[in-house]
């Protein structure tokens, strides 16, 4: 995911991800990105906690206001 | 591509030299022998006001709809390379999954947790984002030759990205 980012970025769309694998996403580089300990399969929450998902989201789609690159930021999910 | 991977000739050519050859030769994977990837700085990006920003949605679950598209190749050792592209009218109940590099407990009992699709048409109907865009990018993440995810499956992306006219993505790995 973090190639395609940097893709996209390059071709002129903002990008953000998420991802609950820290050591992967931050070896790639990706312009803007939110890390958590969530699980491999439920990248954004517990199944069944939309408010979770909600808040994984939202906290991603916020580093959109900011020009890339930035730092990965760490939320406190899991 | 060079901002994008700098190292992609030598990282391909240790690819082929060692997993690939391993492979080829024996018909097992050797993660031992996966070369790694590691990239030091991102591009330089704009900022978007994601209230007035078109986002699209791109998903590496492995998801497609049965009755629109056929299944990712998700048994082949070497990975699918291809994307499908999924009405945004479609409820994440709809999808299913072909990808078999992940535990899809999960995904089964709630597909949000990888295609958000209605959290982000509740965002959209809220004003927080400007819209969801009509389609979400879906393909299957197990894709061990990054080579062919740079030349194949990156420039469809970015050619959808472009004909869909958004401002954003969101990308969620599995």
């Amino acid at each position: 995911m973090g190639l395609i980012a940097r893709a996209l970025e390059v071709a002129g769309i903002a990008t953000v991800m998420t991802s609950w694998n820290v050591s992967k996403t931050v070896a790639v580089a990706p312009p803007r990105a939110t890390m958590t300990r969530l699980s491999r399969g439920a990248t954004l929450g517990n199944p069944g906690d939309a408010a979770q998902q909600r808040r994984v989201i939202a906290a991603s789609l916020t580093l959109l206001a900011h020009p890339a690159p930035i730092a990965p930021v760490m939320l406190d999910e899991q | 591509m060079d901002a994008v991977f700098p190292t992609r000739d030598a990282w391909v050519a240790a690819y082929r030299e060692r997993w690939l050859a391993h492979y080829q030769a024996t018909g097992q994977i050797d993660w031992k022998l996966y070369p790694a990837l590691t990239l030091d700085s991102a591009p330089a990006g704009k900022a978007v006001d994601v209230t007035q920003a078109s986002v699209l949605l791109i998903s590496s679950a492995g998801g497609y709809i049965p009755q629109a598209h056929a299944a990712f190749d998700a048994t082949n050792d070497l990975g699918d390379y291809s994307i499908r592209l999924i009405d945004t009218p479609y409820a994440p109940s709809a999808y299913h999954f072909a990808h078999d590099h992940y535990d899809h407990t999960a995904v089964d009992a709630d597909p949000q947790v990888l295609v958000p699709v209605t959290h982000l048409l509740d965002l959209q109907d809220a004003g927080l984002i400007g819209e969801l865009a009509p389609q979400v990018v879906s393909f299957m993440g197990y894709q061990p030759d990054v080579g062919r995810v740079v030349d194949e499956m990156i420039p469809q992306i970015i050619s959808v990205a472009h004909d869909l006219r958004v401002d954003a993505a969101f990308l969620v790995p599995s």
